[in-house]
C-alpha cells in the first residue's frame, strides 16, 4: 500500500487497515495476551457487528439494501433470465411495439424485442456505469481532498481553486462536452461522469482530513518521524474511509441518473442497451406521442428505483458512520 | 443530489426519511391523478383554422431542420431551398402531376441548331414585391454573378460551370451560350434574384439575406421575418402571376423534437408536420385514428444508402483521411453489401414505410429508375459474402476476419445522431457483419460533416433528395467534385473518382434526346452498383400529417399518392385551401387548461414543502413536546 511504511503502529491509529492474514493463528486464544494484530482484528470484527446492528435499525436502509441485492442478482443472471440473444435485433420474437401480453409481460420495442428482457440486460450497463463512475469520482475526490487537507499553503490553495472551478461548472454540460468530443462508448460515459462529479467528495474529504490532522496523535506520529505518506495513508485515510464509503453509495445514484441522462440525450453507445438508452430509443421511435407507455415507463421506473435504493443505503450508512449524525441526543 | 445530502450532513441532526418520503409519494400521486384527469380533455380540443387577431389565415408548418442560409446562392438544405422556391421564381417549374417541365419565370425556351445557344422568353407579368418589374436582366445578373463570383457559386455552381455567356437583349429575352451541350437547360433549379437589390451585396460568400425584411422577391410568398431556429414567416404575394395563395401567412416553425411537433399537431398549434425525414411508424399509426388529422404517405424523393470511403483524395490526387484499406478491394465492399438484408430493414426499421433499394435513383422518377439484373444483383447471401472475403484474403480466425497483415478487420460507420433510422440500421449491420467476423463501431455524431470532409470514416450512412433531373445527384460522384485542398468542403458526396463514370456523366450531360440520356444515366447507376461504393438500402416514404380542420385541401406531388413537404416546386403551400371559416373558439381553452395544470403542480409542490416543513418542525421540537 505504501512505499515508506515503517513499522506499523496499529495502536496509534484508531482504525488500522492492516488486514494481514498471517496473524490468524493467535486470534482465537482469549487468556494469553493478544498480539496487536489479533487485537485489531477482534476490534474490527466488533465494529463491523456494531455497524450492522446500527444499520439494521434503519429500516429504509434495509429496504434499499434488499432492493439492491435483488437488482444485482437479476443483472448477474441476465443471460439466464432473459436469454443471451434478447438484445439481438435480427432475430426477434415479437412484432414492433406490441402491447404487454402473456408472452411479453412489458410489451415489445420497435424491433420486436421484449422490453422486460431489455430491462434486465440494461440493469447490467446501468449498474456497471454507476459503480465504476462513482469509484472513479470518489477516488479522484479522496486523493485531492487528502492531499489538499494535508499539505497546507499554496499547494492546497491551488488544488482547492481547481476543485472550486470544477464545482461551479455545471456537471451535465461538462459531461456532455466530454462525451461529445470523445468516442461514443461506455468508457467515455464513465470517464465523463467520474471527472465531473468529484469536487463535492474532495471538499468533504478535505474537511475531514483537516479535522483528523488536528488530533494530538497525528502530532505524536509526526514527532516520532512519520512522513507525509505515512500520515496520509496510515492515519488520515482510515479515518476518512467511512465518509468516503457513505459518499460512494450516494454518488452511485447520481452517477446512474447522469448515465441515463447522457444516454437519453443520445451521447451513449447506441449499440449497447442501457436504461437511458432505452428511453432514448423509445423517444426516437415516437413512443411518447404514440402513447406506448410500456416502452417508456419501465426503464424510467427502473432508474428511479435503483437511484432510490442507493440513496437509502447511502443515507443509512452515513448516519451510522458519521459521528455527528449517528449519535442522537 | 449533492446539495441536499450535504445539508443533512451538516444539518439538524438525525434524519428520518420515512415520513417526508411517504408524504412526497402521496403528493406525487395526487399531482399525477389530477393532471391525468386533465390530460384527456386536453387532447380533443381541436382549434379551428388558426387565425391571428386580425382574422389572417395562417398555415403553420412544423419543421425539424434549421435554415443554413436564406441566400439562394448559399442555401443547400431542403428547408432553405423549399423556402427559396416560395420566395423567388425559377426559369422553369415542374408539373405537379407528372414532373414534366412547365413554364416558370420563362414561358418558352429553345436550343439553337448547334445545341450551344438557348433562348428563353421571360414573362412580362411578374413584378418584384417592391413594385419593380422582374425582367430578363435579373436572370442574366443572377447567372453572371454565379459565373464570376466564386462565393455566389456555392450552392448551384454546377449549373453554370458550362456557361460561356449570359445576356438579356430585351426585358423578355434571355440568351445563354454554352461551351458544350448541356441537357439540364430546361431544369435550371436556380432562384432568380432582383438585380437592383443584390448588386449592392459585397461578399456573396458571407451575405445571408437576413438583414432587411421583407425580402424582395417575386414568388408566391414574401419572406417577412426570420428568427434563427425559431421560425420563418412568409406572407402571401397577392400579385403573384399564377394567382395569389389562399392562406395569408405561412410560418415554418422549428420543432427540434418530433414528438413535440406531433403533440403540437394534435393540439392544433401547427397545421402540418413534415417529419424529419418522416414520421416514425408509431407516430403515423397513432395519428391515423385521430379525428381531423390526415396522414399523408407518398413515395419519397430520397434514397437511404451506405457509402464506403474509396480513399479520400483531392482533385490533384493527394490522398488524405484514414479510411480502412480493406475497403479499397471491391470484393470486400461487395461482401459487406451481400450480407445486408435490405428486406428486413424495410420491414423492421421502416415497418413498410419505405421501398427496398435497387438503383441509385428512386422509382418515383420512372424515366431514370434502374434495377440490377438478376445476375448482377447483390441479394442477401452471407455465404457468398464469406467466400468473397476468403478470396480477398480475409480468412476467418476464431470468430474474426483477419487480414494478411494479421490484423482483425474492424470497421467504423458514421451515423447521424439525429436520425433514428441510422442508429437502428446500425444495430442490424453490427449483427450481420459480426456473423461474418467483421467488427463494427457505430459512431453517431450530431455533425458528421467534419470527419466526412476529412475522409476520416470507413462507411457512412448517406442520403440525398433527388430532383426530377438527376444531373445534380450524379454530378456529386465525379472527379470534378473532389475538393481542391484536403479536408476542405466540396461538392463530392463520397470521394468517388472514376474515369468510366466521368465519361458517362459527360455523355449524359450532352445528350438532348431524353430516351438516350435516360439510357446513359442507367449505365451510370449500373456502374455505381457494381463498384460497391454505394449501397442503396431503400427509398423511405414521405410520411407527413396535417389537420383537416385547418387545411381543407392541399396539392400532393405527384397528384396521385405524392408528398407535400419538400416538393420540386411551390405547389403544396401555394395551393393549400384553408378549412371553412367556422367561428373562433380556440386559444383560450387551451391556455386555460395549461394554466390549470401549472396551478395544480404549484399547489402540490407548496403542499409537499409545507408538509415536510411541519414534519421537520415537529422533529426539532420533539424534545420540548415531551
Amino acid at each position: 500500500m505504501t512505499t515508506e511504511s515503517t513499522a506499523a503502529e496499529p495502536a496509534a491509529s484508531s482504525e488500522p487497515t492492516d488486514v494481514d492474514s498471517t496473524a490468524a493463528e493467535n486470534s482465537a486464544s482469549t487468556g494469553t495476551p493478544k498480539s496487536p494484530r489479533a487485537l485489531a482484528r477482534a476490534r474490527k470484527r466488533q465494529s463491523l457487528a456494531r455497524f450492522w446492528r446500527a444499520y439494521r435499525s434503519h429500516r429504509s436502509g434495509l429496504w434499499g439494501l434488499a432492493a439492491l441485492v435483488l437488482i444485482a442478482l437479476i443483472a448477474l443472471a441476465a443471460p439466464l433470465l432473459a436469454g443471451a440473444d434478447a438484445q439481438s435485433v435480427t432475430d426477434t420474437p415479437g412484432g414492433p411495439l406490441e402491447l404487454p401480453s402473456g408472452e411479453f409481460p412489458l410489451g415489445t420495442d420497435q424491433f420486436g424485442r421484449s422490453v422486460l428482457a431489455l430491462l434486465v440486460w440494461g440493469a447490467r450497463v446501468s449498474l456497471t456505469v454507476g459503480l465504476l463512475a462513482a469509484v472513479l469520482c470518489v477516488a479522484i475526490g479522496t486523493v485531492v481532498g487528502i492531499v489538499a487537507g494535508h499539505f497546507r499553503g499554496w499547494y492546497s490553495t491551488v488544488l482547492m481553486r481547481v476543485t472550486d472551478w470544477f464545482l461551479v461548472m455545471p456537471t451535465l454540460v461538462l459531461a456532455i462536452a466530454l462525451a461529445t468530443v470523445m468516442d461514443r462508448s461506455i468508457w467515455t460515459v464513465i470517464l465523463a461522469i467520474g471527472v465531473t462529479t468529484w469536487p463535492t467528495t474532495a471538499r468533504l474529504v478535505r474537511a475531514q482530513t483537516l479535522a483528523v490532522e488536528s488530533r494530538p496523535y497525528i502530532e505524536r506520529s509526526r514527532a516520532l518521524g512519520g512522513g507525509h505518506g505515512h500520515i496520509m495513508l496510515r492515519h488520515v485515510l482510515p479515518n476518512v474511509m467511512p465518509l468516503v464509503l457513505a459518499q460512494t453509495t450516494l454518488v452511485i445514484s447520481s452517477a446512474i441518473l447522469t448515465e441515463a441522462t447522457l444516454a437519453f440525450l443520445g451521447l451513449g453507445d447506441p449499440t449497447i442497451t442501457s436504461w437511458g438508452g432505452m428511453l432514448q430509443d423509445a423517444r426516437e421511435a415516437g413512443a411518447v406521442s404514440a402513447g406506448d407507455w410500456w416502452y417508456l415507463a419501465p426503464p424510467g421506473i427502473a432508474v428511479a428505483v435503483v437511484a432510490l435504493a442507493f440513496t437509502l443505503c447511502g443515507r443509512a450508512i452515513e448516519s451510522v458512520l458519521n459521528p455527528r449524525l449517528g449519535v442522537s441526543r | 443530489m449533492d446539495t441536499p445530502a450535504q445539508q443533512d450532513r451538516h444539518g439538524r441532526g438525525r434524519t428520518h426519511h420515512r415520513r417526508p418520503l411517504r408524504l412526497l409519494l402521496a403528493a406525487g400521486a395526487a399531482a399525477f391523478t389530477l393532471t391525468a384527469g386533465l390530460a384527456t380533455p386536453l387532447n380533443p380540443a381541436p382549434e379551428r383554422a388558426k387565425a391571428a387577431d386580425d382574422g389572417k389565415k395562417v398555415l403553420t408548418v412544423a419543421v425539424a431542420q434549421s435554415v443554413d442560409s436564406l441566400s439562394p446562392f448559399l442555401a443547400q438544405r431542403l428547408l432553405s431551398t423549399s423556402i427559396h422556391r416560395l420566395m423567388y421564381e425559377y426559369l422553369t417549374n415542374y408539373d405537379p402531376k407528372d414532373n414534366h417541365t412547365i413554364p416558370g419565370f420563362a414561358t418558352e425556351w429553345e436550343p439553337s441548331a448547334d445545341k450551344l445557344t438557348w433562348t428563353y422568353t421571360i414573362r412580362s407579368d411578374s413584378t418584384w414585391s417592391d413594385g419593380e418589374k422582374a425582367t430578363a436582366a435579373d436572370a442574366a445578373f443572377t447567372f453572371n454573378k454565379m459565373m464570376t463570383d466564386e462565393g455566389a457559386a456555392t450552392a448551384n455552381g454546377s449549373f453554370v460551370g458550362n456557361f460561356k455567356k449570359v445576356t438579356a437583349p430585351s426585358p423578355t429575352k434571355l440568351v445563354i451560350e454554352l461551351k458544350k451541350p448541356q441537357a439540364t437547360m430546361a431544369a435550371l433549379d436556380v432562384p432568380i434574384v432582383p438585380e437592383h437589390i443584390w448588386k449592392d451585396v459585397d461578399d456573396y460568400a458571407k451575405f445571408n439575406n437576413d438583414e432587411t425584411f421583407p425580402v424582395v422577391g417575386n414568388g408566391p410568398f414574401v419572406l417577412t421575418d426570420y428568427k434563427v431556429d425559431q421560425y420563418v414567416r412568409l406572407k402571401a404575394n397577392k400579385t403573384f402571376w399564377r394567382g395569389a395563395p389562399k392562406f395569408d401567412e405561412l410560418v415554418f416553425k422549428t420543432y427540434k423534437d418530433q414528438d413535440a411537433a406531433v403533440a403540437a399537431l394534435r393540439k392544433g398549434e401547427v397545421s402540418f408536420v413534415a417529419g424529419a425525414p418522416a414520421l416514425t411508424p408509431a407516430q403515423a399509426a397513432s395519428l391515423k385514428g385521430e379525428k381531423n388529422i390526415k396522414v399523408n404517405e407518398g413515395p419519397g424523393r430520397r434514397f437511404f444508402a451506405l457509402a464506403t470511403n474509396p480513399g479520400a483524395q483531392t482533385k490533384d490526387g493527394e490522398k488524405f483521411g484514414d479510411g480502412n484499406k480493406a475497403l479499397l478491394d471491391q470484393r470486400v465492399r461487395q461482401a459487406l453489401f451481400l450480407s445486408v438484408d435490405r428486406k428486413t430493414i424495410i420491414d423492421k426499421v421502416f415497418q413498410g414505410h419505405a421501398v427496398e433499394g435497387e438503383g441509385y435513383i428512386p422509382p418515383r422518377f420512372s424515366t431514370y429508375f434502374w434495377k440490377p439484373s438478376d445476375s448482377q444483383k447483390l441479394a442477401y447471401d452471407p455465404e457468398k459474402a464469406a467466400e468473397l472475403l476468403d478470396e480477398a484474403g480475409y480468412k476467418l480466425k476464431g470468430d474474426q476476419r483477419v487480414g494478411k497483415d494479421g490484423k482483425p478487420l474492424n470497421l467504423r460507420i458514421l451515423c447521424h445522431a439525429t436520425d433514428p433510422n441510422d442508429k437502428a440500421v446500425g444495430k442490424y449491420l453490427k449483427e450481420w457483419w459480426g456473423e461474418l467476423g467483421i467488427g463494427l463501431t457505430v459512431n453517431c455524431l450530431d455533425d458528421v460533416s467534419v470527419p466526412w470532409y476529412a475522409g476520416e470514416y470507413d462507411l457512412a450512412f448517406d442520403g440525398w433528395s433527388v430532383n426530377p433531373d438527376p444531373d445534380f445527384v450524379l454530378g456529386i460522384h465525379t472527379c470534378a467534385a473532389l475538393p481542391a485542398k484536403a479536408k476542405e468542403s466540396a461538392a463530392t458526396d463520397n470521394f468517388i473518382c472514376d474515369k468510366t463514370y466521368d465519361e458517362l456523366y459527360q455523355k449524359q450531360l450532352a445528350e438532348y434526346d431524353p430516351a438516350k440520356r435516360a439510357d446513359i444515366v442507367k449505365q451510370m447507376q449500373s456502374w455505381l452498383y457494381d463498384s460497391g461504393y454505394m449501397n442503396i438500402l431503400g427509398y423511405p416514404n414521405a410520411v407527413e400529417a396535417y389537420r383537416t380542420d385547418q387545411i381543407k385541401s392541399i396539392q400532393t406531388m405527384p397528384t396521385a399518392a405524392g408528398n407535400i413537404y419538400g416538393q420540386d416546386g411551390y405547389w403544396s403551400w401555394w395551393s393549400a385551401v384553408p378549412a371553412g371559416d367556422t367561428s373562433e373558439a380556440s386559444a383560450g381553452g387551451d391556455s386555460g387548461s395549461t394554466g390549470a395544470v401549472i396551478g395544480i403542480v404549484v399547489a402540490v409542490v407548496v403542499l409537499a414543502a409545507g408538509g415536510i416543513l411541519i414534519a421537520m418542525r415537529r422533529r426539532t421540537t420533539a424534545d420540548d413536546r415531551e
